[in-house]
Parts: C-alpha cells; sequence; structure tokens
C-alpha cells in the first residue's frame, strides 16, 4: 500500500509490503525489514530493524500517529493519497462567467470597476424556477457586466468579465 | 473515502436566517406529529379505560424490544381529510424490532373513531403490506377496529388497491413463507374478521378479543338469533371449538409476551449480504441542515453539503464529479452500508441525466442500494436541448431507475417537480421508503407557473367570450388558483394523502435510511436485467 507520512513536518512517501516471512518497509531511496511486537504494556511495542531494538509507544489518533521513542515523541501524519494529488490539479481560473443554461437576471450585485474577491456573489439568475447565485471564480476587478436585471441571456453567454491578471 | 470539506459558514446571516425558518417549521411539524400520535378527545381515553383496553401506544410498548428503534410510517396520514378528525388515519404502522427481528407493524388504533377503516386508513394498511411484501419482512397485525367506515365506503370496499388488497397482500406474505400473528385487542368484525384468520398465527385477548362474520345486532337483524359476544366469537369459543383462534391470552400483557415467544420460535433467514464498512457518525453535525436548507425553495444549495451531515463520517466519494455537474453520483456508508447516492445539484441536462443512468447501472451491477436526494425542477427545456434528445436521454435514466433491482430508497429534499420526480424515483417507481422535508414540494410543476398557467386558460376563455377583463378581475381570478395549488404542492398535503412514507425532520434523515437499508437487506437482490435503452 503506498502512504505518504508527514513526520515532524516532512513528508515520507513509502510502502510497507510483505516478503513472505516479514515486513519490509521501501522508502524512496531503499528498503528496510522491519519487526514490530507488541510488549503487553499498553501501546508498548519492540521494534526490529537494521539490527537495531526500539522499545516505544504507539498512541493512535484519527488524523495522526504518535511515537515514543528515545525520550522524544514524533508525530506522523497520514497523508490520503488521493487527496494529495487531487490537490496538485489547481490550473489557471477563468475570467469569465459563462451561462450555464439559458435564463434570467434575477439582480446584478457588482459593476465594471469593483474589486471582488473570490467567491464573492456577482449575479443571481433564474432559469427552471431555480435561483443560483454566481460567485466570483478568482480575486480581481470586473471588467464587463453585460447583463442588467430582467435581461434574458442563452446557454454559454458570458454573464461576467473580469480584468486579465497582471502577471 | 475522503470526507467532505463543508464550505458551510455557520456564522453567516443567510445560515442563521435559514436556520431559524427552518426550526420554526420544524416546531410546527414536531406539534402537529405529538398531537396526531397522543392527542385524543377526553371521552375516546374513557371509552378505552371503560373496555379495559390499552392504547395502541402502549400496545407497541409491550410487543415491542425495548431501548430499540421503531419506524413509524405516515404519522400525519389524513390530516388533511374529515376535517382533521381521524390522526394518523386511525393506524399505526412501521418497522420494529421485536426479538431482535424486523418486523412490519400493522396497529389499529381504537383511541380514533374505534379504530374504524377510512379510505386513508386503507391506503395506509395496503401500503405498509406492500413494504413487508417488498422486504419479505415478517408482519404482526394488531387488530382493535370497528370496521369499515360505513358513510364512506365506496372509498373503502370496491376498488383494486382498496380493502380487498389487504386480504389479498395477507395471501401473497403467506404464500411467499413471511410468517404472520395477529394479536386480537378488540373486535375484528365481517372483512376484519380475515386479518387474524389469514394469519399463520393468532392470540385473542379474553373478554376484549373477539371474532365474527357479523356480530350480535346483525345476526338479529338477519336471523332473528340472540347471540352474545363471547359466544358467537370470544377467545373461549375460537380457541376451544372452532379453532379460528389459536392462543388465549388473559390480558393483554399475556398476548404480547405470546406473540414475542412465537417470533423467537420463526426461523431465522440469513440476511443479503451487501459491502459494508465500520460505522461512524457524520464528521458534521446533522442539525446543520437547518442552516443549510434555503428558507426561499427558489434558491440553489449545494448537495455535497447535506450529504456531508447524513453520511458516515461525512466521506463521500464522488463519480464523474466534472461531467454533468447538476446531477451528484457517488458511493457513501450510511449505518456502515455501502449506497450509490444520487443528489440533485441542478435541472437534469443530457449529460446529466447519462450520467445518472450510467451510475444506476453500475450501482446495480456490483449490488449497491441506491439513495436519492431530490431537489429537482425538472428536465431542462427549450430548443437547443431538444435537438440534442433531452427526452431522449431522460428516457434512459427511467429506464436504468425504473429498472434497477437493488433497493431503492427517496428523500424529497426540496423541490419534486415534473418528470424529474419520476427520474429520481419518485412514488410510482417502488422506493422501498419514501420521506419528505417538511418545506419541500412536490407538483407536476411550481406553485407560480402552475396558477399562472390554469389562470390564463380561465382568462382566454372570458375572453373569447367576450368579456374584457380589468387587472383587478385578472387578480381576483389568478390568487385563489395560486393559494390552492401551493396548498396542494406542499409536504402535508402529500402526507395527508400518502404520496410519501412520511415527513422528517432533516436531522432524523439518516437513521431512517439506516432503518429502511437494514430492513431491505431480508429480501434477495435479483440479477440486473433491464428493458430496452434509446441510445
Amino acid at each position: 500500500m503506498q502512504r505518504i507520512f508527514q513526520i515532524d513536518g516532512e513528508e515520507t512517501d513509502c510502502w510497507l509490503g510483505h516478503d513472505g516471512s516479514r515486513f519490509v518497509l521501501h522508502t524512496p531511496t531503499r528498503a528496510v525489514a522491519c519487526q514490530l511486537d507488541p510488549t503487553g504494556l499498553p501501546g508498548g511495542y519492540t521494534l526490529r530493524a537494521k539490527g537495531v531494538v526500539r522499545e516505544l509507544r504507539l498512541a493512535v489518533g484519527p488524523e495522526a500517529t504518535f511515537v515514543h521513542m528515545n525520550g522524544r515523541t514524533y508525530e506522523v501524519g497520514r497523508v490520503d493519497p488521493a487527496e494529495r494529488l487531487a490537490g496538485s490539479d489547481g490550473g489557471a481560473s477563468d475570467d469569465r462567467l459563462v451561462a450555464p443554461m439559458p435564463g434570467v437576471v434575477v439582480s446584478v450585485a457588482v459593476k465594471p470597476g469593483d474589486a471582488v474577491e473570490e467567491g464573492q456573489p456577482l449575479l443571481v439568475i433564474e432559469s427552471m424556477k431555480l435561483e443560483t447565485t454566481l460567485t466570483a471564480p478568482r480575486g480581481g476587478v470586473v471588467a464587463e457586466m453585460p447583463f442588467a436585471e430582467g435581461d434574458s441571456f442563452g446557454l454559454k453567454d458570458i454573464l461576467a468579465q473580469l480584468a486579465p491578471e497582471e502577471e | 473515502m475522503r470526507r467532505i470539506e463543508s464550505q458551510i459558514d455557520t456564522n453567516a446571516a443567510d445560515y442563521k436566517a435559514n436556520f431559524a425558518a427552518m426550526s420554526e417549521r420544524l416546531k410546527e411539524f414536531h406539534a402537529r406529529q405529538h398531537a396526531a400520535r397522543f392527542e385524543r378527545p377526553q371521552r375516546d381515553i374513557d371509552r378505552l379505560a371503560r373496555q379495559n383496553k390499552l392504547g395502541v401506544r402502549e400496545r407497541l410498548k409491550l410487543l415491542l424490544d425495548p431501548g430499540t428503534p421503531f419506524l413509524e410510517f405516515s404519522t400525519l396520514a389524513a390530516c388533511r381529510e374529515y376535517d382533521g378528525t381521524v390522526p394518523g388515519a386511525a393506524v399505526v404502522t412501521g418497522i420494529g424490532i421485536v426479538q431482535g427481528r424486523e418486523v412490519a407493524i400493522h396497529a389499529n388504533d381504537a383511541s380514533v373513531k374505534g379504530g374504524a377503516w377510512y379510505p386513508h386508513t386503507v391506503k395506509k394498511v395496503v401500503r405498509l403490506l406492500d413494504v413487508a411484501l417488498e422486504n419479505r419482512l415478517p408482519v404482526i397485525h394488531i387488530c382493535d377496529s370497528a370496521g369499515g367506515f360505513l358513510p364512506l365506503q365506496h372509498g373503502v370496499f370496491p376498488d383494486r388497491y382498496l380493502g380487498g388488497r389487504v386480504f389479498r397482500n395477507q395471501v401473497k406474505l403467506s404464500q411467499a413463507n413471511i410468517p404472520q400473528i395477529a394479536v386480537v385487542g378488540g373486535h375484528c368484525t365481517a372483512g376484519g374478521a380475515y386479518v387474524p384468520t389469514l394469519s399463520d398465527y393468532n392470540i385473542i385477548i379474553e373478554g376484549t378479543g373477539a371474532i365474527f362474520l357479523g356480530g350480535p345486532p346483525l345476526v338479529k337483524a338477519a336471523t332473528g338469533e340472540e347471540v352474545g359476544v363471547q359466544e358467537l366469537g370470544g377467545a373461549v369459543m375460537h380457541t376451544s371449538v372452532s379453532g379460528t383462534g389459536d392462543y388465549r391470552a388473559a390480558t393483554e400483557q399475556h398476548a404480547f409476551s405470546l406473540a414475542r415467544e412465537i417470533v423467537s420460535q420463526w426461523k431465522r433467514t440469513p440476511k443479503t449480504i451487501i459491502e459494508t464498512a465500520a460505522f461512524e457518525e457524520p464528521y458534521y453535525d446533522p442539525k446543520e441542515l437547518y442552516g443549510i436548507i434555503p428558507k426561499d425553495r427558489k434558491t440553489q444549495f449545494d448537495m455535497r453539503e447535506v450529504l456531508a451531515r447524513i453520511v458516515d463520517g461525512s466521506r463521500f466519494h464522488e463519480y464523474q464529479p466534472d461531467y454533468g455537474t447538476t446531477m451528484v453520483c457517488g458511493f457513501a456508508h450510511i449505518w456502515g452500508y455501502k449506497v450509490g447516492i444520487l443528489a440533485n445539484n441542478g435541472v437534469l441536462f443530457n449529460d446529466s441525466s447519462l450520467k445518472a443512468a450510467h451510475f444506476m447501472q453500475l450501482c446495480n451491477q456490483n449490488r449497491t442500494p441506491l439513495v436519492f436526494f431530490q431537489n429537482i425542477t425538472g428536465y431542462m427545456v427549450g430548443r437547443e436541448y431538444e435537438e440534442r434528445g433531452i427526452a431522449k436521454d431522460g428516457a434512459k435514466m427511467l429506464m436504468a431507475q425504473g429498472g434497477s433491482v437493488v433497493p431503492k430508497f427517496t428523500v424529497i429534499a426540496n423541490a419534486s417537480y415534473g418528470a424529474g420526480n419520476y427520474g429520481m424515483c419518485g412514488r410510482a417507481w417502488d422506493a422501498r421508503t419514501l420521506f419528505m422535508w417538511p418545506q419541500a414540494e412536490i407538483g407536476v410543476m411550481g406553485a407560480d407557473q402552475a396558477a399562472n398557467t390554469m389562470a390564463d386558460v380561465k382568462i382566454r376563455q372570458l375572453q373569447r367570450e367576450g368579456k374584457e377583463l380589468t387587472e383587478e378581475e385578472i387578480a381576483a381570478i389568478r390568487e385563489p388558483v395560486l393559494e390552492k395549488y401551493k396548498r396542494d404542492v406542499e409536504a402535508y398535503t402529500s402526507t395527508s394523502e400518502l404520496w410519501d412514507d412520511g415527513i422528517l425532520d432533516p436531522a432524523d434523515t439518516r437513521n431512517a435510511l439506516g432503518i429502511s437499508i437494514s430492513a431491505s437487506l431480508n429480501a434477495p437482490i435479483d440479477d440486473p436485467h433491464y428493458g430496452i435503452f434509446r441510445l
């Protein structure tokens, strides 16, 4: 299973495998055979790896595991790989709001020249008995609001345009 | 499975306004529900006491396992009929636990009109027995009914889904090897006599319980014979002479402990196995739903925020997140049971319909029950969409939905208009249970559109007759139509007419679904098969 661990703020990709007789921890640079046995104490384990034997204590929480070893406590966070990869796809957001369907403008909240923040409501449209608030895809300055209250618009008409971002 | 990250700000003005509006609605709802369950005129309470009978709620307490959930159906049935004088349609139905087993309960409420069968009573009982058939749930009948309400016999007796259907369903249950017990705690007269006699087991309570085709007054009128209740159809006669009754109980307590003992004798058939995960409460508080559901029905809201307050751990694996985005599809767990969820985030377009159809086939293939969250104003209209075949794509969705073999469950969370209701498993489409939220509406179209359409027809008709109408006259035509339509689409009308299995406090939805899913697994799941998809 591929895992991403966050140990004291630093991230490591690992893969815990089994070679038939023991567990092997694969890191990006090497493979380490290891063994973890309970000592009978609450949360107590004996770790054997690379010929070294260490006593440690584990406390497992929903978001992280705390490892107490050699008089120190390490926080080991688990990162969901799907979450991590989903977070890395943030492409450039669009400058335009395009009508998702034909409809009528119910109200307009901003005018050209206004500075807006990401998520700020720009206008409310109605279509098929449903009112939808359209919000700014990013922070910026409003360049155009082509439709006024009561105007009808068609599919894919541009309902709001932000001024291009300066590099 | 990843957790939905809520974008809701519980300090925002909108949230607070919504929360206040929903809380107000729920206050009314809970008050009405309490009244329907418990508030009765003193004379009816006195009469039961005089007859030495327990009320239906006390009877249920004796029957059901203590501390287990009872999913009551249609508590507010008939709330808009008979001037509100027949609370709950004079019958209590639901799914409960007896000796650790899920059973369907049908119990007459003799504190309402002596437990007489009104048209809505019959509808409610037939529905319960349909639930028992679909989910293969044993049935426990608690009989205490004055019989059919004669002034409305035409709405109780003759048609296909009226009185006879109760007994027909009992026969079908027996045929399907689904056991039934009847506890006779009052008179079972005429048709009512067939409820205990079609049950595999019946228990008659001495003194109060009796079974006969014609009661003493009818016998006297028909043949002149004078005979008392006990000799004609009491517990002793039926359990020792006629063999019509199986067990004689000295008291109500005795009767219900006998019923429990009988249930414990039944063979336990293993439930259908579906994917499960460890039970987890939602990460986000279900009560936050009150602030998420907009107080204005027309305002759009993100169904993912709703799902985050329903499903285990608020975890949701969304399917095709970037395609047909007005249809949210994905996997989650409820009470540990894996389900496929379809939820509306806007109008159904061609792509959203195709996505829904595809997702439902996927769930049927891997035996995942389906849960629908409706907030649907319809399939998109207009030339562009007709040219793309919106009616054809909608038909695919109906074919996949109607042809689904996995159990389906529906929550009408807000709007349920037009064909969108069909695609999203409305009442006609065999949802195992279907619940409504109190502010939700159901109708062929929205109130304003319908009122305008109906008023325009009337106005044009008058204009053809040469009448010139003033603004006031037009308003005078439109307003009453609008008022009536608004009332007709309300959740209270729906629940009164049994178009649903009850109105839910949104925060209770998770538990209602949990019980429903668990109960549905008493029935096997067929192999997937469909009709013809118009490709």
